[in-house]
Order: structure tokens, then sequence, then C-alpha cells
């Protein structure tokens, strides 16, 4: 697969994302509030998308603060 | 021979309804306008549509001449596909009678909580980009206007959506109320007779 785009991370619920949005402002990290792209789920929600090199950062960013998340996706 | 749009004493966004309908019908349109804003905002749709542009200020007024480039589809099936997005119709999809207006009324989506309704406004100009069909004029007024100034958490999303040949107006008395009309940073800032003009002229008004 060519190197994708951006990074998408799931959460549990509209305020976890949000929270996560905060940390990830917080930390200088470019970061974008979207709806859960359709590949990924058919429920409604929110989700976190970033560049696609950040995603360790983010992902180190959000187990420090013990926020859960539902996983890292790849996103063109 | 070109198909003549004469838009002269036409305020915002109608010389750029016009021409747009006109590029549903036929491949070669000379519009003309009263003002360089509004010579600009018709040809940057058509640009945004593929289309090539040729402008002259002449003493009665500017003329822009827009043509279809040979190689592109007949009118039937007007698409313009963007590197990196979703495939977009300009000058298609039109509801029967009108332009497709969406209203703007708030800077939140949705009454109850005010921080869920700026999750939701953002979520809804992401998706505006990707879904169709895409709005011709977004109006924004009330607290909507603070959307459209330097700030405003969907200015990247209305950048592009403006760069695609979407009309956005901000109502200028309420930039004004808000002391906000020096921050604009995209779209054009509109009046009230412009505003009804294009709710009571358009296809179909979604309302937010």
């Amino acid at each position: 697969m060519d190197k994708p785009m951006y990074g998408v991370v799931l959460f549990p619920s509209v305020s976890h994302c949000m929270r996560a949005e905060s940390l990830v402002q917080a930390a200088g990290l470019r970061c974008k509030l979207i709806p859960v792209p359709r590949e990924l789920s058919s429920d409604c929600g929110v989700a976190l998308r970033f560049g696609w090199e950040e995603r360790e950062r983010i992902q180190a960013l959000l187990d420090e603060a013990g926020l859960e998340h539902e996983g890292i996706y790849p996103l063109s | 021979m070109s198909k003549i749009v004469n838009a002269q004493g036409l305020s915002c966004p109608q010389p750029v309804l016009l021409t747009k309908k006109a590029m549903a019908e036929t491949s070669d349109i000379l519009t003309i306008v009263d003002s360089p804003d509004q010579a600009e905002n018709v040809a940057r749709m058509a640009r945004g549509a593929g289309w090539t542009v040729q402008m002259d200020g002449k003493e009665d007024g500017i003329y822009v001449r827009v043509t279809r480039p040979q190689e592109a589809a007949p009118p039937q099936s007007a698409e313009t596909v963007r590197p990196a997005a979703a495939p977009l119709a300009v000058g298609t999809a039109q509801p029967a009678g009108g332009p497709l207006v969406l209203t703007i009324p708030e800077d939140t989506m949705g009454r109850g909580e005010r921080e869920l309704g700026t999750v939701l406004i953002r979520a809804f100009f992401h998706t505006l980009l990707q879904v169709q069909p895409c709005p011709d004029v977004i109006v924004f007024f009330n607290s909507g206007v603070r959307l459209v100034v330097e700030g405003s958490p969907v200015l990247e999303d209305l950048r592009a959506l403006a760069a695609q040949g979407v009309q956005l107006l901000a109502c200028g008395t309420c930039l004004g109320y808000f002391e906000l009309k020096d921050k604009v940073a995209v779209g054009t800032v509109s009046n009230m007779y412009a505003i009804a003009e294009t709710l009571l002229g358009a296809g179909k008004v979604v309302s937010l």
C-alpha cells in the first residue's frame, strides 16, 4: 500500500475525542476533528485525523494520558 | 458566437449563478458585470470547473468570457475531478428552478449543547467537500458569520469550498455588530438585499 496521508484514531465516545483533540493541540500537533470515515464504521461519531507521520507521537500522548481509544487507522 | 449573460446592475451572487446556469447549457459565454470583484467571482467559479477565462475591462463594464475546453465532457455531464477529493459537479445537479442554497444562522449546529454544536458544525463542513450535491451558495448570518473570520474552526474547509466555486455570503450587518468586518478571511460581505434575493430565488434552501 502507498504510504497513507493521514492517520485516524477512533474513540468510544464524542467526549473522549474532544479530550484527545485538546491534548494533541496542547502538544502543538496539528489534527482535525472529522466524522468517522464511512469505510471504518457505519456508526455516527467523530474521529481525530492527523498526518500519518505523527501517529507514534499521538499514540504516546494518548497512552500517557490514559485516554481510551479504539485504534489508529490509515486514511488516504 | 458567445451566449451573452448581462449581469450589469445585479448584485452578488447573481452574476455567478447566471453564468453557472449558462454553463450547463452551452460552451461559450460572455458575462458582463459592473465590478472587478464580481468579475473575479465569476472567473474563480469558471476556473474551478476547468473552463478557460478571459477578462476585458471596457467602458461599460467588465467582460468575462468563459469557454469550455475542447476535450471536456458535453454539458449533460459537466463534472470536474479534483486531485485527492471526490468529483464535484459544477453546473449540474441543480434543483429545478434555481441554485442550492445553504443557510448558516449560528456558529454551532443544533441546539441544547454549545460544545457539541461546535463539534457538529466542524464535522458538517468537513463532509460538504465530500458529499453530493454541493451547495451553490452558503449564506452566513447572526453568529454564523463567526465562521468566516480569522480563527474560525472551519476556515480551511470554507476556503476549499470557495476554490471550487461555492459562493460564500456573510451578512454585513452581523459582521458589523460583532465588530468582525475587518477580520473576514473568506467569502463576500453581503447585505440583506442580496441575501433575501438569494433565498427567494433559490431552487432549494437547506437551513442548518
